[in-house]
């Protein structure tokens, strides 16, 4: 029972021009070496602000106001830049929500994924190439060859998450955030998706925090829930315990949602 | 896709331009300083196709190198200019701020000068070299392309790809050079074609002023010049150079029009 990362009283807030809106107000996470952590909640509850501060890659308005967070004992708020870049896609990885918007159309993906090799590791264009390819496979993408050479646009939704999940496990982190990865996709994609991602977690024994206000994911997937409210976690524990005896409102209402939809 | 007009005319005469620059050596009739008493001023003819000026010179072949001068000053200055404007245009626009601040009123002052007279002055102080008009017309116009690059970085930043090559761990000039730049390009090659026709032009108004590239090296501008004391009995001497720096200007316009419309 290793704990990965350790988020303690974590305060976020945007600051326009002199208006300050705390998005994240004193949250505490913590996520256990090689389990799945889901963090839920409604549009605007800070969840997809908690995810960014872990490897600080904020938007320019909002900032850090206080708090901890501890990546295998090392604060990460209080190392630079430099060293922080030197975590970032190497031991914590991202995946989105809008995949195509989350890849540079200038480039094909091959191209991409060969970069975030190259920036972690000591290799030339030639093997990272190789690697790429190897690693579109892993994706289960059909063809990695045509694929290599498409620009994104080229590539459906579900095609392009796949690119950025091998984008995001080229350099084998390990902490996966998942930040709402399947909510752009159509249904049979996203169960598609899910099954890859926790089939990879498998295999690479990485760590997954998975973000979604859909609790029949967070159903299938979750070790433990957390529910975010407003900027604060309301409720966690076990998936039996968040859907056997919810006691916060927010958890009776997104567990409503669901079963509502479900009955339709 | 409709036929774009202007983008092939415009680059059908700048590449014919181009030939006939690169391979004046071999095209040009006669040596073009060469000087010949016995046919001063002669109108254009079989044996000298554009005529003779007023030492017996074949016009046709100072043309030719005259394009080679006049082609190679507008591509040059115009990339002196892009190049310091991207760098400029793209830090102000990532960095924002006080940086930004510094560099936009520093654009501001430069923008404050006439073009122009600043040219004439720095050339009266340095002397008229080929060189110096090149650097000097490039570091006088790269203002344009400073603000049109910050204002593409501006919203390109905000991009979510930006985000997640920040997530793989990619350095902030690392995101500038390989993700910003090439997504700003269009525009910039727009101004570009533009620029070079305002730069073929000031170079002409330079040597009308004598202040250009200096006799016996042949360009349009200074050729026009040459012919002014004997516009009332030679008008081809003052035609074909007006004529052609027309049709140069009209070819980069026209390119510059039909990028616009293409990819601007």
């Amino acid at each position: 029972m290793d704990k990965l990362l350790e988020i303690k009283n974590l305060k976020v807030s945007f600051y326009l021009d002199d208006k300050v809106f705390t998005a994240v107000n004193g949250v505490n996470l913590e996520i256990i070496n090689d389990r799945v952590l889901v963090l839920a909640g409604e549009s605007g509850s800070g969840k997809t602000i908690t995810a960014l501060s872990i490897a600080k890659i904020l938007p320019a308005n909002a900032s850090i106001d206080s708090g901890e967070i501890k990546f295998e004992g090392r604060d990460l708020l209080k190392i630079d830049e430099k060293s922080l870049s030197k975590i970032r896609g190497k031991e914590i990885a991202y995946i989105f929500q809008e995949p195509t918007a989350y890849l540079n159309p200038v480039y094909t993906i091959g191209n991409q994924i060969a970069e975030a090799i190259i920036l972690h590791q000591d290799k030339n264009r030639k093997d990272a190439a190789k690697e790429t390819l190897k690693l579109l496979g892993r994706v289960r993408i059909n063809d990695p060859e045509r694929v290599f050479f498409d620009y994104p646009h080229q590539l459906s939704g579900g095609m392009n998450q796949r690119a950025l999940i091998a984008m995001a496990l080229a350099c084998k982190p390990k902490l996966l955030i998942a930040d709402e990865p399947t909510t752009s996709l159509d249904v049979t994609i996203e169960a598609e998706i899910l099954k890859l991602l926790m089939d990879l977690k498998k295999e690479l024994k990485f760590s997954l925090l998975f973000i979604t206000h859909n609790l029949s994911i967070a159903k299938k997937i979750a070790d433990k829930i957390s529910i975010m409210y407003k900027g604060e976690i309301v409720e966690e524990g076990a998936c039996e315990s968040i859907f056997g005896s919810p006691r916060h409102f927010h958890t009776k209402e997104l567990i409503n949602a669901y079963q509502k939809i479900g009955k339709i | 896709m409709k036929k774009n007009y202007s983008l092939i005319f415009g680059v059908l005469i700048i590449v014919i331009l181009s030939l006939i620059a690169v391979f004046a050596g071999l095209i040009s009739p006669y040596d073009p300083s060469a000087i010949d008493h016995d046919n001063l001023l002669m109108p254009p003819s079989s044996q000298h196709l554009l005529g003779t000026d007023g030492l017996g010179r074949d016009l046709a072949s100072r043309m030719i190198y005259g394009a080679r001068i006049s082609l190679s000053i507008g591509l040059i200055a115009v990339g002196i200019a892009t190049i310091i404007g991207l760098i400029l245009g793209s830090i102000a626009g990532y960095y924002g701020g006080f940086i930004d601040t510094l560099i936009m009123r520093f654009v501001d002052i430069m923008l404050c000068f006439p073009t122009f007279f600043l040219i004439l002055a720095i050339v009266a102080i340095l002397e008229p070299s080929i060189f110096n008009i090149m650097a000097i017309i490039g570091i006088t116009s790269w203002m344009g392309v400073a603000r049109l690059v910050r204002a593409e970085i501006l919203t390109l930043k905000e991009r979510e790809f930006i985000q997640a090559s920040r997530a793989i761990g990619a350095s902030n000039f690392r995101i500038i050079t390989r993700h910003l730049i090439p997504n700003a390009i269009g525009p910039v090659l727009v101004s570009a074609t533009l620029g070079i026709a305002g730069a073929i032009l000031l170079e002409s108004g330079l040597s009308f002023l004598g202040l250009g590239v200096q006799p016996p090296t042949p360009s349009w501008g200074n050729i026009l010049i040459e012919s002014k004391s004997t516009l009332g009995v030679a008008w081809w001497l003052t035609v074909f150079p007006g004529v052609s720096i027309l049709i140069t200007i009209m070819g980069f316009n026209l390119i510059g029009e039909g990028l616009k419309e293409r990819i601007g």
